[in-house]
């Protein structure tokens, strides 16, 4: 296939990992839930190592409200147009989950200089679809989902919302909801006609912070749902109880005929896997199990808290964060029934193995991760969730988050903190800001898609 | 319609008169008073503030547990007053909103109010 003809994206995978590096990401930092009344925005930083401005923020863009707890956010079209010659991965949509605002950013236009480009109300969201907390996006090919985490009043289990690529809202994605209790993340797989969802909690029960009394009330997740993608419904149901305490990041093999998958449970602190067997049925199986750590001033041991995992885009890593311990783990997942731990770094965390990294003091613990397509940067910033921040690490209100890159071997595994690297949000200039999800302007490891 | 004052405890003191009919998030924003929130629907906690005095309707609201709202917490974004109010306002207000839940757990009748233990009786 001619290159010059085409869309967005790789062709596969493979092609992928010969991009040229990174030199822009863009990175959400918040000031929802800290005191400081100014926007979320959305910041672009330098990350060319020949740049005078490496490693710094160059610019912000601000939201036009407060509130909106920018949180995850995803592109319009990924590798799944890349046969479309007529789409442009230009836009990201950022998303705040407590306004259910979508923000439409420019990042094509000027990519140093992203702009607004459109916003779409939550109230116009909730009104035409009763759905609200927007959480993950995913293109489809030329139109965009969304997965809500709960209705209008923030009741679960909310639903998806479809966007055409105008970023005109269709309605509801989905046709049925099932049985299914609570939405959070999501991946799919075309050639199995499969997306798998995973389960958090309702709005109305995460958003004001983390009482683990509501874990036993059944308050959070413990599945793991496997949908009929073409039918949008949703076809089996996986309980995986204890092991799998609130299943979060849904990651797929980006192979496109691959079957496996993985979600990590962020309370379990667990590696739950699944495939399709020979005889065509979905399995699972826990395949990493991180221990509860013993803590001085703790009645209980603490769990990891495993609050994001990701896979290399050649699948061969799965990398993980246990955010209350402080470590990044990298596994070789080759077969991924029986994962290699091969590396394994400390950025905070409350174990206290890592008060200083490049000179800052690590307010929070390792959270969302992005990888540099060729599998060699990964890039971590430290905030959660503003109101779980203030219950675990309430000292990132005055110090703020931090974003570090970690140097990961791809031959023979292994990881280390780059010594060179630090963006120290506690030094914004309207005081300590908090980074969260990391995307680069040509794709990255969490948002293409191979149809 | 007669109005109620709400008094502002950390910040100088300042006094507002408002419309009772009112949320306290939509009349105190009306005149100038910089105020966090999120949902704007009761769910989120990002309005919380803390009452001092007084007494206000907050039925709507299913972001608190018990002992947040036994703490004096209320939340602006659907909270009207019932009558004079004095509250603390803003970030500096949640001082006791946010505990690590591992460490302080809470008790059956400090759970939000649709799991809430009844309250014992008195000791
Ligand atoms: S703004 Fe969310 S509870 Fe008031």
């Amino acid at each position: 296939m001619a290159k010059a003809c085409c869309g967005p994206g790789y062709a596969s995978p493979a092609e992928a990992m010969q991009a040229p590096r990174e030199k822009l990401l863009y990175t959400i930092a918040i000031y929802t839930g800290t005191g400081i009344q100014k926007p979320d925005y959305l910041c672009t930083i330098d990350a060319d190592p020949e740049s005078p401005t490496y490693s710094q923020v160059i610019s912000r863009l601000e939201m036009p409200g407060i509130g909106d707890e920018l949180h995850h956010m995803g592109w319009n079209a990924c590798s799944s147009c890349h046969d479309d010659e007529n789409m442009e991965r230009k836009y990201l949509i950022v998303p705040g989950v407590r306004s259910t605002n979508l923000h439409i950013v420019d990042c094509g236009t000027d990519p140093r200089n992203p702009t607004l480009f459109k916003v779409i109300e939550g109230s116009e969201i909730k009104a035409t679809t009763n759905l609200s907390a927007p959480h993950t996006v995913h293109c489809l090919g030329s139109e965009i989902i969304i997965s809500m985490l709960g209705d209008a009043q923030g009741n679960a289990p909310g639903g998806y919302l479809h966007l055409d690529k105008e970023f005109n809202i269709i309605g509801r994605w989905e046709n049925s909801m099932g049985e299914i209790k609570f939405g959070y993340d999501f991946w799919y797989q075309p050639r199995h006609n499969v997306m798998v969802s995973s389960e958090w909690a309702a709005p109305n029960t995460f958003m004001p912070g983390f009482d683990l009394e509501e874990v036993g009330h059944l308050k959070y997740g413990r599945e793991l749902h496997f949908w009929d993608f073409e039918k949008k419904e949703p076809r089996q149901t996986m309980y995986l109880g204890e092991d799998g305490l609130i299943p979060l990041e849904v990651r797929f093999h980006h192979n496109p005929d691959s079957s496996h998958g993985f979600v990590g449970a962020a309370l379990s602190a667990n590696i739950i896997h699944w495939w399709k067997d020979t005889a065509g049925e979905w399995q699972w199986e826990k395949i990493v199990d991180v221990d509860n750590e013993p803590h001085p001033d703790w009645p209980i041991p603490i769990p990891g808290v495993i609050s994001v995992i990701l896979l290399s885009m050649d699948d061969r890593f799965l990398y993980l964060c246990n955010w209350l311990h402080g470590d990044i783990r990298q596994y070789d997942i080759s077969d991924p029934h029986k994962p290699v731990l091969t590396g394994q770094v400390w950025m905070g965390g409350l174990l206290g193995k890592a008060p200083e990294v490049n000179g800052v003091k690590v307010t929070g613990g390792p959270q969302m991760i992005q990888l540099s397509l060729d599998g060699k940067r990964l890039f971590v910033t430290t905030s959660l969730f503003s109101t779980w921040d203030n219950q675990f690490y309430p000292e990132i209100r005055t110090n703020g988050g931090c974003m570090l890159m970690v140097n990961c071997d791809t031959e023979n595994g292994g990881m280390e903190i780059d010594p060179d690297f630090v963006v120290d949000f506690g030094k914004e200039p309207n005081g300590p800001s908090r980074c969260h999800e990391t995307r680069y302007p040509g794709g990255d490891c969490t948002s293409d898609i191979w149809i | 319609m007669t109005k109620v004052t709400v008094t502002l405890a950390n910040r100088q003191g300042q006094t507002f008169e408002v419309d009772p009919r009112k949320t306290l998030l939509a009349s105190l924003s009306e005149q100038g008073v910089d105020l966090p929130y999120g949902c704007k629907y009761g769910g989120c906690i990002t309005c919380a503030a803390r009452l001092m005095s007084g007494s206000v309707n907050q039925s709507a609201q299913v972001a608190l547990n018990n002992r947040q709202i036994n703490d004096g917490y209320i939340i602006l974004c659907v909270a009207r007053p019932l009558s004079d109010c004095c509250l603390e306002i803003g970030v500096d207000s949640h001082g006791k909103l946010y505990r690590n839940p591992f460490l302080d757990p809470l008790a059956d009748h400090e759970l939000k109010a649709d799991i809430a233990a009844p309250m014992k009786e008195n000791t």
